[in-house]
């Protein structure tokens, strides 16, 4: 399943979402859609998982690569992410720079 | 010991990033087959996916290549087995469980996936063999149905 990806700024947040299957095929879209939200500097980067069925480790590395893009002021947040993709954050301690929340 | 079908379902694709897709429908339909829960399906699809996608991007170092999936399926669970020609590589060797205490920007996420397979299956064997690795993973259907990648 491809990977759909929208970017919209809304007040003082820049809103990434996607909508489908986040692997090493699909993640290279996420990820420059990534580079043009650090670029808006927002104080927040909100990405909305909620329409996400499946993520790999491509999709992790993406959200590193946020971490690194965003001035160190910047919140992200993860919006709405299933239980295994919620899961699989957590496990490589992502959750402790990224807020993860369900809606 | 997982009961399974006698005779394997086989695909065999290019070692291409745009493969993997077939390969998690092959997955897909096999744990649909063996009556996998939503947990067990993932966490298997997740497993091979992870597994194929470090052999396209570090196996063959994006040059070409082929990947041969075998696929068992029956009432007890689901067994794939993933054989390719690429240079040798042990992935349990060549594990890395994410490091506590280093700050995640830090972290070298490559090995991660590897990681991610490993933790998502409930049996992992690797061996060499005839210039091939082959790797073959199990989840079992019993109880796996309220449990989700990856597990600790």
């Amino acid at each position: 399943m491809p990977l759909s990806v929208s970017l919209s700024i809304e007040g003082d947040t820049t809103v990434i979402e996607l909508t489908g299957e986040l692997d090493a095929k699909t993640a290279p879209e996420f990820h420059q859609t990534i580079e043009k939200a650090a670029g808006h500097g927002t104080s927040t980067v909100e990405i909305r998982m909620a329409g996400v069925g499946y993520m790999a480790s491509a999709g992790l590395r993406s959200l590193v690569f946020a971490q690194q893009k965003v001035a160190d002021h910047v919140t992200i947040r993860v919006v709405g992410a299933i239980e295994p993709v919620s899961r699989t954050i957590r496990t490589a301690g992502l959750d402790r720079s990224i807020q993860l929340s369900d809606d | 010991m997982v009961e399974l079908a006698r005779k394997p379902a086989v695909l065999e694709v290019p070692a291409t990033l745009g493969a993997l897709g077939e390969i998690a429908e092959f997955v897909l339909r096999l744990a649909a087959r063996a009556r996998l829960g939503t947990g067990a399906t993932y966490r298997i699809r997740l497993a091979v996916d992870e597994l194929a996608t470090n052999i396209v991007m570090h196996g063959y170092r994006g040059g070409e290549g082929r990947i041969t999936v075998l696929g068992r399926s029956g009432p007890d669970g689901v067994r794939i087995v993933i054989e390719d020609t690429a240079p040798a590589f042990d992935p349990v060797a060549g594990r890395l469980p994410p490091p506590p205490g280093i700050p995640p920007e830090r972290r070298r996420v490559g090995g991660l996936g590897i990681h991610l397979a490993l933790t998502s299956v409930d049996e992992y064997t690797y061996v060499r063999r005839d210039g091939r690795n082959i790797s073959t993973l199990t989840v079992k259907a019993e109880g796996t149905d309220d449990v989700c990648p990856p597990r600790p």
